[in-house]
């Protein structure tokens, strides 16, 4: 009876890190999610838990709906705070520094060690452009789940009838600024079909000025320490002003500053003939489309460059080990080839999973859909969202202004240097680390 | 006109043959139809087919093809039943507890003498000057040290106590004469008895004012609720109708966040449009004069 009792016991210790394992019933998660895209999704997540739930008996998840990507992350604050952590979330990938300086986040490194694989190999099943959002220091603290990349939509049809050739889209500001002419009609003094358009909303507005800064040449941010951002320089102040012209001197963009999603419908009704627009839309276009598309790389003033953007899956800080490692295994699971693929071919993200594209499902939609390899071939040019303490404020710094430039209320000088002002401000507390000197 | 005449009907007589009023009459009816084109546009919004396309979605003239294709999108992506359900009892349930609370703090800073009871009350008002999202993550954590995390009574726990609430009773309570309680003390009235029979009867409009103004603000609570509940199952209805409201990429489809915030909407427009006269009237009525 000893005997059994002690070799229970050694199971027990060797199955979790310090706690005898309760063999009662299975481990009960939370997985929070946002729902990024359209809403039927909320219905697809649940089906893909469901089926986890059935393959693994000894787990059993739930996915809770929690909103927008910023109300989720502060559910999660509000959660962790609380000492009711969820074991996993998917979370707005440029959100995982801020957590990670607050001490939200668990450090996976020892998860994945556990598993007898090392961070090389574990980090080498994913697209490189994505791992600068997912490592900190050196240390893994989020799985890439799904990713996308800013595209330039066109539609073809009335780039035909402008006697343009879609199959040769522009490649360089000045080419789309002359697309962008072409495409606009004019009835007198009223547009009846805008040339461009480029959303400006909160979340979006800034992940559109990191991609035209970065085109420009620019930074936005500095991916070392997240205490700086470069509003107020050169490149950022081209890639402003060249936004500004769109609408005020060329007028070929609408005024004032659109939310995405009525970005995406004004291109989908032929109201806008171009739009630039994450490659999460990809799939909402394809249906609702009555004419034929082409997605294109966003055109270069200096060079071709590009922010990734989507959600990675977090592990809040404060579980207890039984449900870190049922998080993990869930984790390990949605990110899997097949998995990613599927969610990938449903949302129109790319897989952030490389193995993803090898699968016979993928190989094959791909050939019926060439379209969505564009956002895959552009992450050659890809590189980090902007990261930084305080993100949703700072980057709120900036949309503000950029916001009254687009409603005419400002110059883009006067504006970003508003900006960078409020963003100093918003960051200070972090800066005392890098200027307490000896 | 002849709605005009008709309504013209209600005017006090001695006001009837004056311009003043008239305007003022006017000004009231452009006012509500200002008010009334918000919901004009959510019925016809939720009868427009998707195919009408972008261009015609801010239009107030309905389509000419009518169709109930966005209800029923609406009605499959949310548990809308259970949602009004879950709503129902987080407001029926904050709105009983609240008439206790209230009642009794109300009387006691109206009638009750004790020390620092001026210095008491200002601390209680101070309440309404705090933002709601200041206390989402200290009530979070109280409610989750109560074991009461993703529950309903988790979500109704903080709205117990109404500042709001109190100071309306009070005044209320302070409009009353004393000579009423005196003669029910005659009587041999207790304390209870008296607040019972005497106070709670008389302040009845300020109740249902109070009411409504609870039961208002609670329905379209979302941020609260949003921390507390998890289980799909305990989702009021703004956290339901937001699955299909707050997406950022993709794209809005504006028949059916029209049709789904009719769903929600409907039950509380519905009991307005029944106790209309009542609402109003508790307004503008107090006790004696």
């Amino acid at each position: 009876m000893l005997f059994s009792r002690r070799l229970m016991l050694g199971l027990a210790m060797a199955s979790t890190l310090a706690f005898p394992a309760m063999a009662e019933g299975p481990t009960e998660i939370d997985l929070f999610f946002p729902v990024p895209v359209d809403g039927k999704l909320a219905r697809d997540m649940g089906t893909m838990i469901k089926e986890f739930n059935e393959t693994h008996p000894a787990i059993k998840a739930t996915a809770v709906y929690t909103g927008s990507y910023d109300d989720t992350l502060i559910k999660t604050r509000a959660a962790i705070k609380a000492g009711k952590p969820p074991a996993a979330v998917i979370m707005s990938a440029n959100f995982l520094l801020d957590m990670q300086i607050e001490n939200e986040l668990t450090n996976l490194d020892a998860l994945i060690k556990s598993d007898g694989s090392t961070k090389e190999q574990f980090l080498g099943q994913f697209f490189p452009a994505l791992q600068g959002n997912a490592v900190i220091n050196r240390s893994v603290y989020g799985v890439p789940f799904h990713n996308s990349t800013p595209l330039l939509y066109i539609n073809a049809d009335k780039a035909k009838e402008a006697g343009l050739d879609p199959n040769k889209p522009p490649q360089t500001w000045a080419e789309l600024t002359d697309w962008a002419k072409k495409l606009t009609k004019r009835d007198g003094d009223k547009v009846t079909q805008w040339g461009i358009a480029i959303p400006c909303a909160y979340d979006y507005c800034g992940w559109m000025m990191e991609t035209l800064t970065m085109s420009n040449g620019g930074r936005y941010y500095n991916e070392e320490f997240g205490g700086e951002v470069y509003y107020d320089t050169p490149s950022m102040l081209g890639a402003l002003t060249w936004w500004n012209d769109l609408v005020y001197k060329h007028k070929v963009h609408a005024p004032g500053a659109t939310p995405g999603p009525a970005v995406s419908t004004s291109f989908i009704s032929g109201n806008a003939a171009m739009m630039m627009l994450s490659t999460g839309s990809l799939t909402y276009v394809r249906d609702n489309a009555k004419f034929n598309y082409k997605v294109a790389f966003i055109p270069r003033n200096v060079r071709n460059a590009v922010p990734i953007g989507g959600a990675s899956l977090i592990v809040p800080a404060g579980l207890e080990a039984e449900k870190q490692k049922a998080a993990w295994t869930l984790i390990k699971w949605m990110t899997s080839p097949e998995k990613s693929g599927w969610w990938s071919r449903a949302t129109g993200y790319f897989a952030p999973n490389m193995a993803a594209y090898k699968t016979p499902e993928m190989v094959d939609f791909l050939n019926k859909n060439p379209d969505a390899k564009t956002a895959v071939e552009q992450l050659d040019v890809a590189k980090p969202w902007f990261a930084t303490y305080k993100t949703v404020p700072v980057r709120k710094n900036l949309e503000d202004e950029v916001m009254l430039v687009l409603n005419g209320k400002k110059q883009p000088k006067e504006a970003l240097v508003a900006a960078q002002k409020a963003a100093d401000e918003t960051l200070k507390p972090y800066n005392e680390t890098s200027l307490k000197l000896p | 006109m002849t709605l005009l005449d008709r309504l013209w009907k209600d005017a006090p007589l001695a006001t009837r043959n004056e311009i003043t009023p008239k305007l003022g009459f006017v000004l009231t009816v452009l006012l509500a139809l200002v008010w009334l084109i918000p919901f004009l546009w959510m019925g016809v919004a939720t009868l427009r087919p998707p195919s009408d396309g972008f261009n015609l979605m801010a239009e107030l003239m309905p389509s000419l093809k009518p169709t109930l294709d966005n209800v029923r999108d609406a009605w499959e992506i949310g548990d809308f039943p259970r949602y009004t359900l879950n709503t129902t009892i987080i407001c029926a349930g904050i709105l009983m507890v609240q008439f206790v609370t209230i009642t009794l703090a109300g009387f006691a800073f109206a009638r009750l003498e004790f020390a620092g009871k001026t210095l008491i009350f200002y601390l209680f008002l101070m309440q309404l000057m705090l933002v709601p999202v200041l206390l989402i993550v200290p009530n979070l954590t109280l409610v989750a040290q109560l074991g009461l995390y993703d529950t309903l009574t988790g979500v109704m726990m903080p709205f117990f106590a109404s500042a709001f609430g109190t100071f309306l009773m009070r005044q209320a309570f302070e409009a009353i004469p004393t000579e009423l309680e005196d003669a029910a003390l005659i009587d041999g009235a207790g304390l209870f008895q008296r607040i019972r029979h005497i106070y709670v009867p008389l302040s009845m409009p300020s109740f249902s004012a109070f009411a409504i103004i609870s039961v208002t603000s609670h329905w379209n609570d979302f941020l609260w609720p949003l921390m507390v509940i998890n289980s799909p199952d305990k989702r009021p209805l703004t956290v339901g109708l937001s699955v299909f409201t707050a997406t950022a990429e993709g794209t809005q489809a504006w028949g059916t966040i029209a049709a789904g915030t009719l769903m929600v909407i409907a039950p509380l427009l519905v009991t307005f449009l029944i106790f209309q006269k009542r609402f109003i009237s508790s307004f503008v009525t107090s006790g004696i004069k």
